[in-house]
Parts: C-alpha cells; structure tokens; sequence
C-alpha cells in the first residue's frame, strides 16, 4: 500500500475483532479502515467499549484479527505469526500502557535498554542510547532506581522512553496519561508532542478529548467503527509554543 | 539469535532472581538436599555391597598376588610391562591358631612396622606392629570377627613343629588383598619378620608373597601369564584382585530396592517441588511476561528464559548436591565409607536430577510462553463465588474467615492440585518411610516373624551331634534344637544350585513363618522362599526335581516361607525328606532361644563349651542403613513441602491482594483477614498432608512386601507405622503448615494494602 510519498505507516483494510465470549460474538472491531502516514499523530477516542484499545493492539500484533488486513510500513503483517509479530514490534512498534507496565524487578536503566538489546543494539550502544533518552525525559538520576519507587507520571516517563529505545516507526500509546493525575499528566503530553515534532509517527488512544487535542487527527470511533476522523485545525496554530502550553493553557 | 538478544534475556532473568533470593535459594536447597540425599544412599549401597572396591583403593591394594618357593626379585617383576609397583616379597607360613580345644588354620605374614605404599593394611582398631613388641600381631578383621579375637587378647598359635608361641593381638585391619573370612581361609594374620622366624623356622615349610600392581586392571590375566612365565616353574599359587572382589560382594537387593524407591520417590517429590515453585513464580509473573512480549519478546524466547532461570537454580541445586554428597560421604561417613561414588551412577544421579528439573520446569515454562502479550488485562484469578455450601456455612455460623479462605483455596484449580499434591507426595514418601522402619523394629524384635526363629547355630566341631545337642540344650535360655543340613542342590535345567536346607523333623518341625501354604507335614513336602519360587518359575502346589549330591529329590511345594537368607532362594524341607546319606548325622543345631534372651551371651557361654556357635545376622541390621536414608529423607521432603507450601501462600497473597482491602473495607479485622488467608493456604495443606498419609498408610506394608518380593524374602515383611505414630507425624506436619502459612498471612493482615492495580 503506497503512495506518491511511500508506503504509509499503518494501514488497515476492513479491520474486524470479533471475541466469542461464551458462545456470545462480540463484534469489537467492524470493519475499520486507517492510514497513518508517517510524521502523523493521530489520536483515537471514543467511549468506552468502542473498541480503539482492541483496534490499537491489533495494530501492533496483540491480539489478532478477525479478518481484514494490517500494513506495517507497507508489509503485509496481519498474516504474521506470533513470534515474526514479535520480532516486528521490536524493530518497528512501541507501545506505551495506561499503567506503564515497567518490569519492576529491573532497574529503571535496564527497563529502558532492554528493548534496543532485544532489537540487537550493542550493550554499549543501548546504554547510550538509553542515557540520551532518559536526559531528554529528565530521568537521569533515576536510571539506578526501581519502577516502584517512582511516581506514576515518572513511570509514564520512563514507559516512553523504553518505547523510544528502537526509534519505532509507530509509537502506540493506550491511554498514556488514564492514570495519571494533570500534572503528569501535563509532562508525558509536553513530551509526546516533542518526539511527535521530532518526527515521530503516533497512535494514540484516549477518551480525554483535552489529550486528543494535541494530535494532527483524531480518529473517533463507536461501536467498533469510525464515526468521525478529521484534521485538529489547531495543531499548528503556535508553532513555537510546546504542547505543554496548550495544555497548560487549557488546564 | 543475536548476542544482544541473549543479552536481554539474560538481564531479565539476573533481575528476577535478585527479587526473590530465599525462593531461588529454597529451590536450590530442595534439589541439592534430594541429589545429596540421592548420593549418599548410592554411596552407602555401592559401599555395603562391595566392600572391596573402597579397602583397594585406600590401601593401594597389589592387583596379583604371587605365592612362591622362593622369593622373587622384585626388580624383575617391576619391569614386566603393566606392573607399576611391587609389594612384598614376603615371607608367609601356616599355623594353627589354638582358642580352648579349637584349633583353626592361620596363615601368619611377615610385615614391615612400616607400612608399604602398595597392599597397605589398614589398622581398624589398636595399633599396627612395633618393633619394641615382639609378640604382637594385626589379625585380618573378619577372621578376627569369625574367631572372636579382640585386641589386646591372647593369640597363641602352633607351628608346624609343634611349638606354641602365646603372641597378642595388638589391633584389627582389613585388607583389600584378600576376601573376608570364611569365604576365604585360612585368616590371615601379620607379625614382625622376627616373630615368624620364631614361629616357623624352617625356611622351607613356608612361602613368598609377592603383590603387583597393574596400570591397568584388565590386563590381569596377561600379566599373570607373564609372571608365570617369567618366573619359570616357582609360582606355586596366584590370587588376583577379581577373586577377593568376588568373594567380598554382597548381596543387598532388598537394600538396593529400598534406596531405589525413595530415590524414585524423592525425584518425583523434588519433581512437583520445582514446578510448583516455577509455576507459581510464572503466574505471580504473568503481567510482567505480556510487558516482555509486547516488547517484542517471541514465545520461544519467553520459554528459553524461564528454562534458563529455573532450569540454573536446579541444576545449581544438583552441582550443590553432588558436592555435600561427597563431603558428607567424605566427612560425616568417612568411618563407614571408604571411597566417594563410582563415576557411573554419580553421573546416573546428575543426569537423572537435570532431567527430571528439566521436564518439571518445562511445562510452567511452556505455559508462561503462551501468556497473552496485552499486559493491560489484569491477572485477576478465575472469580470464585460463594457456593450453597458456603451459604449453609455462613448460615451455621461458621467464621467467615473459613468460609472465605475455604473458597479462596479453590480459585486456581492448577495450582491448588499441586501444592495439595506437592504435599501429599512427600507425606505419603514419610508414611511410607515410617512403615520402613515399622518394619525394621519388627524385624529386630519379632526376628521369628521374618523366618528367623533361630538366633544361633551350633556346629558340633570335634564333639558328636548327640553331645552338641545335649550341651545345647542344656543352657537355661535355649528353648529347643533342631538338627539340620544345608547342601547345595542342583536346579533342573540350570547351570546353577540353590540351597537346600533340611531344618526339624516332620513330627517336630522347625518354626518357619509361613506367609503362603501351609508347613509340610509329609516325606516328599517342602516350602520354599520367594526367591526360590521366581527362579524355579514354580507356584504352590507345583512338583519340583532337585538333584541332592547324584540322589534325586522330588518334592511338592506346599508353602511359602519368608527367607531371608541366599535372596530367598532356598529350599526347605524336614530333615527325613533328605537320604540318610545326606541327613545323618546333622551339620548343626538350630537354636530358639527363650524369649527376650540375649543371643550374644547364649553364645558365648556355648563357645565356652568348645560348640562352635554362629549368630544368625539379622536382615534389619543389614538394613540399618535404611533408617538413615529415612531420617535423612524426611528432612528433604519436609524442606520440598516447605517450598511447597511458600510458593502456595505467595500465590495466595499476590491472588488475593486486591480482595483483602476489600474485606478489611467490609469491616473484617486483621485477624480475620489472616483467617482467610490461612485457610487458603492451610486447607490445601491439611487436605494434601492427611491425603498423603493415608495413602502411605495404604500401600506401605504392601509395596515393602513388593520389595520383599523383588528382593526374594518374599511378601509378608511390610508392617504399616503405628497408628500413634502416624497420627504424631500427621499433627505435626500440619501443625508445621499452618506455622508456614502464618507469618506471611500475618504480615499481609497487618499491612496496608492499597486499591490500585498492580
């Protein structure tokens, strides 16, 4: 799937998750189709139920798909298995929870190189990697502490940067900032917009229509189809402001 | 896979272990304490049944050795090829040694107050010989044992001249040179050059011995020739190492089946241990391994790390094992085993162990592949609810920390079956040991139960059978005597004899314990052991062909007797069955004693006498042993139930952290809260541990009559534990559970556990 630019990020075709949850189908997914170029972040919204953290872990090989096709920066991958999906999501996907899901027996340094060694990086090359990351997000003098002594938005900060390790084509977020109070909120905001201006391609799933906001597009779906995608006329309207300070602005 | 990659995994796993050192190191512990437990009861058969290979080597035992005329040159028998080292020559004469009115051949052997380097005797009990005591001599252990001779006590021999010389024993040795009295005879017994002199002057009435050493053991024969050759004509006799193996090894099948079983069981014990532990560790890990893949962690790779971790803390387990075997084998039984494990079971054991870590670790290992990798769906257990029983419960009043630990108990149904059986395994393994040493105790006290009525043996020697008889009986504590004969008879169809033994009359017979059968009560009737039945492929009631000394001997087996003598295989029939020829007079006497007498002192009043008297060995002390393995064994299954049982209340916990803010929400106190939680723990405990015992309970006297079988006693030894016992061992088992279960259930009541998720 290409375009006069090149192939497109994501890409889907007729999407569908049906779950048999006790003979009952549930119908998650009907029939979605998505294209995410690259540079763009698109936030996905809509009610709970509405199936956008289904729709965002099919994208990123979670869960599975029903019928309907995936593209990866123009690779075919709904027909991967397990294990090629796995080998896909390290080399091109990260993902970041809604609670942070850091490994909390690993020191917040090894959380964070854990990936980029898992891509093949050197260990000399992870640990530069990983300390450039956790200067930009400010986490310097955390890297020797464990997850559990964090705050909720310093995890947020941390989940970020182990999803950045490999440099993702795609970064999807599920609802990044759901547990996290406005001030944490506020700074996991301020930084996905600065790696999105970076030129970082994101997919980002909320139901805080503030969070939306700051996307180039939001995508809204209900009942498992898109009822509205659409420009942010905004986005661009202070090109020297940060995201922050929309935010900041409007909280 | 990349190097990286490895890398990572690597991380993970040095991570997950830091967190949880006192589990690892309790899996560790488990596997270590079964391979140790494994090798020391390896090590205490291979020992007890061939004796010989430790006394070689700790003496640096002479492969060969050569009985000449002359003594040989050393020199020219240490350059012959293959022959390493040289002992001796030296001079040995025969002599009659004189206890009373018995006389008994003895080969007297002159030696150095030096000890050799090769064919070194190794001193037991006092001292070696010494220059300023002329008229000691070492005595050869087993002759020793066979004469009664004690150290420090008379040893006054005869030589071929007719001169008595009164020497001492000055100690006790063994020698891997030559096989144990009276398998081999004469006794041997080692004096000063001088002493020898003394006792046989004539040169030409004794002889040289000479002990070579061989690089290598198989060319024995080769080298024999060779020496024979070479030493053209002198070589009167040759003894190699082979014949005092052999006639040292001892049969120990009933001893070797025992290890096996709990070897067996304990495997399978450490088995359930180890994947309980991993899979508990996988569960509480579940969330942890969907982050993993969703960083792009593949399924195999999530197995290959899991194997790795839990697959290092057993093999560390077995490497930690195969050590304290061998510093307890070295150390803590240095007196009764003389050389560490032989390489091939050793290796048997290690390997085994990995194997059975491997296979147990694998399928958590497996399972934990399989997780999920949305790590946003929270590992809630399967929601139980409260079933119509818990209602009557909560009805009746039952507390309801019982109620609700009762259906916290079952919420995982996996993991609830294998901790039940995690711990019903090792309980039923104690039972079973219990029922073991039940059965020792029986042996020991009821020695006529096991077909060992007689506790001694009188051999008339020099005195008529009648006078035997008569000076036996007229002991205040010999009950009664029964004459008998033991020949060797021939198996139809088989190259090989099995014992024959005619015991009693048919109007007075001996007291055989019959299990099967009935006791002959005809000319032409036997009973016989199991052993003899497997090997004949003979049932009671079947007619069997014997060949006693050319003199057919047909006979119906009536019965089966338990026999705890030549592996069962022995024939026993009342004394007129046998042609006069083979019946008359008697070999010996059998003798019952009174009960509770004590047959050490019977016979040593007898011995007084000049009867030549033999105690009968009681199967239960060649199994003592066993009791140690019990002991030992019961601390290593308590150790793998403990792990158990951590692992069952960590799951519970983790399980049930979220609920235990919403109970103590519901207004249940602290108290309450560890009720619940230790009835989850407890209940699963208490069902395993009583499961278990009753199980042991149930088929302890029956497999210890499979083992009798196998061994050839034959059924009818397994006694179960007193029911006291039992129940003793039960309470505190469960006692020691609930124990377990407390403190972490303490401590979680006690916390304050936040509403978030985890």
């Amino acid at each position: 799937m290409t375009t006069a630019s090149g192939p497109s990020a994501i890409h889907t075709v007729n999407l569908v998750k049906i779950y048999q949850t006790g003979g009952l189908p549930v119908h998650a997914v009907r029939g979605i189709d998505l294209r995410v170029e690259h540079g763009e972040f698109v936030a996905i919204m809509g009610p709970s139920g509405s199936g956008k953290s289904t729709l965002v872990h099919m994208l990123g090989g979670l869960d599975t798909r029903t019928s309907g096709e995936i593209w990866v920066d123009g690779r075919r991958a709904d027909t991967l298995n397990e294990s090629a999906w796995a080998i896909l999501r390290r080399q091109k996907i990260g993902f970041v929870f809604q609670f942070f899901n850091l490994v909390d027996n690993m020191t917040v340094a090894d959380n964070v190189e854990l990936p980029a060694l898992l891509g093949g990086a050197s260990p000399k090359h992870a640990r530069e990697r990983r300390e450039y990351l956790l200067t930009e997000l400010g986490l310097t003098d955390k890297a020797d502490a464990a997850p559990a002594q964090l705050s909720g938005g310093e995890q947020q900060r941390v989940a970020l940067a182990r999803a950045l390790a490999n440099q993702p084509h795609v970064l999807l977020a599920d609802e990044p900032t759901g547990n996290l109070d406005s001030r944490n909120t506020r700074d996991v905001l301020r930084l996905l917009g600065e790696v999105h201006r970076q030129g970082q391609t994101i997919v980002m799933v909320t139901h805080d229509a503030r969070v939306a906001g700051l996307a180039d597009r939001v995508v809204t779906l209900l009942d498992g189809q898109i009822v509205d995608d659409g420009a942010v006329a905004h986005v661009r309207r202070r090109p020297k402001g940060g995201a922050g300070d929309v935010v900041e602005l409007r909280g | 896979m990349s190097h990286s990659t490895t890398r990572a995994e690597y991380r993970w796993v040095r991570a997950d272990l830091k967190a949880r050192r006192a589990q690892a190191l309790l899996t560790v512990l488990a596997v270590a304490g079964i391979v140790t437990a494994l090798i020391t009861a390896a090590t205490l058969l291979e020992d007890g049944t061939n004796p010989w290979r430790g006394l070689f080597l700790r003496g640096n035992g002479a492969h060969v050795w050569i009985h000449t005329k002359d003594a040989p040159d050393p020199a020219t028998l240490k350059a012959l090829d293959g022959v390493t080292d040289v002992a001796g020559p030296y001079r040995a004469a025969p002599a009659t040694l004189v206890q009373g009115g018995k006389k008994t051949p003895v080969a007297l052997q002159e030696m150095a107050p030096v000890l050799p380097a090769v064919g070194r005797p190794l001193v037991r009990e006092g001292r070696w010989l010494d220059p300023s005591d002329p008229d000691g001599v070492v005595v050869e252990r087993s002759f020793a044992r066979a004469a009664g001779l004690r150290t420090g006590g008379p040893f006054s021999v005869t030589g071929l001249n007719g001169a008595s010389h009164g020497l001492t024993v000055i100690g006790l040795a063994e020698s891997g040179d030559q096989g144990f009295y009276p398998e081999w005879t004469p006794g041997l017994a080692w004096t000063l050059t001088g002493t020898l002199e003394q006792v046989e002057p004539a040169l030409g009435r004794s002889e040289s011995v000479t002990g070579l050493r061989l690089a290598d053991p198989d060319a024995t024969s080769l080298i024999v020739q060779r020496t024979i050759t070479k030493l053209a004509g002198q070589v009167q006799r040759v003894s190699t190492w082979r014949e005092a193996q052999d006639s040292m090894e001892l049969d120990n099948r009933l001893l070797g089946v025992l290890l096996a079983l709990f070897g067996a069981a304990g495997l399978v014990a450490a088995a359930l241990a180890i994947a309980n532990a991993t899979g508990g560790r996988v569960l509480g890990q579940q969330r942890d391994i969907a982050t993993l893949k969703s960083l792009g962690f593949t399924r195999r790779q999530v197995v290959r790390m899991l194997l790795a971790e839990h697959g290092t803390l057993g093999l560390a387990g077995i490497a930690l094992g195969v050590l304290c075997g061998r510093l307890i084998t070295a150390y803590a039984l240095g007196e009764t085993v003389a050389v560490p494990l032989s390489p091939a079971p050793l290796l048997a054991i290690a390997l085994g162990t990995a194997l059975v870590v491997l296979v147990a670790v694998w399928l958590p290992a497996w399972r934990g592949g399989r997780t999920p990798p949305i790590p946003a769906a929270p590992t809630a257990p399967p929601r139980g609810h409260l079933s119509r029983m818990a209602r009557l419960a909560l009805l009746v009043r039952l507390p309801p920390a019982l109620v609700l630990g009762a259906r916290d108990a079952f919420t995982r149904r996996l993991p609830a079956v294998m901790t039940t059986f995690g711990l019903a395994v090792p309980m039923m393994m104690i039972t079973i040991g219990l029922g073991c040493w039940a059965s020792l105790d029986a042996f020991k006290s009821h020695p006529e139960q096991v077909g060992q009525a007689a506790a001694l043996t009188v051999r008339p020697g020099n005195l008529t059978s009648a006078v035997a008889n008569q000076l036996a009986l007229a002991d205040p504590d010999v009950v009664s005597a029964y004459p008998g004969t033991e020949v060797d008879a021939l198996v139809p169809g088989q190259t090989r004899t099995v014992r024959a033994r005619a015991v009693g009359t048919i109007t007075d017979p001996y007291p055989y314990s019959v299990v099967e059968g009935r006791l002959y009560r005809d000319r032409g009737e036997a009973v016989a052991g199991q052993g003899l039945l497997d090997l004949l492929n003979v049932r009671i009631g079947d007619r069997t062909r014997l060949t006693i000394g050319g003199t057919p001997l047909i006979v119906r087996i009536v019965g089966r007797v338990l026999e705890p003598e030549q592996d069962g295989e022995v024939l026993s029939v009342a004394l007129d069955s046998f042609a006069p020829k083979d019946a008359l007079p008697p070999q010996f006497y059998s003798l019952v004693l009174r009960q509770g007498a004590d047959p050490a002192a019977v016979r040593s009043r007898l011995q007084t006498r000049s009867l030549e008297v033999s105690q009968a060995v009681n199967p239960a002390d060649r199994l003592s042993v066993i009791r140690v393995i019990i002991i030992a064994l019961v601390g290593v299954l308590a150790l793998l139930g403990l792990a158990n049982l951590l692992t069952a209340s960590a799951l519970g916990l983790r399980d049930h952290a979220v609920d235990l803010a919403v109970l103590k929400a519901m207004g249940l106190t602290p108290r309450q809260v560890m009720g619940t939680l230790v009835t989850g723990t407890g209940l699963l405990a208490v069902i395993g541990v009583v499961a278990g015992a009753l199980a042991g309970a149930f088929v302890s006297s029956g497999l210890i009559d499979l083992q009798g079988a196998a061994s050839g006693i034959g059924a009818g030894i397994g006694r179960a534990p007193a029911p006291m016992t039992l129940l003793l061992a039960v309470l505190t088992v469960i006692g020691a559970a609930l124990l377990v279960a407390l403190i972490p259930a303490r401590r979680a009541a006690r916390a304050r556990i936040p509403v978030t998720p985890r």
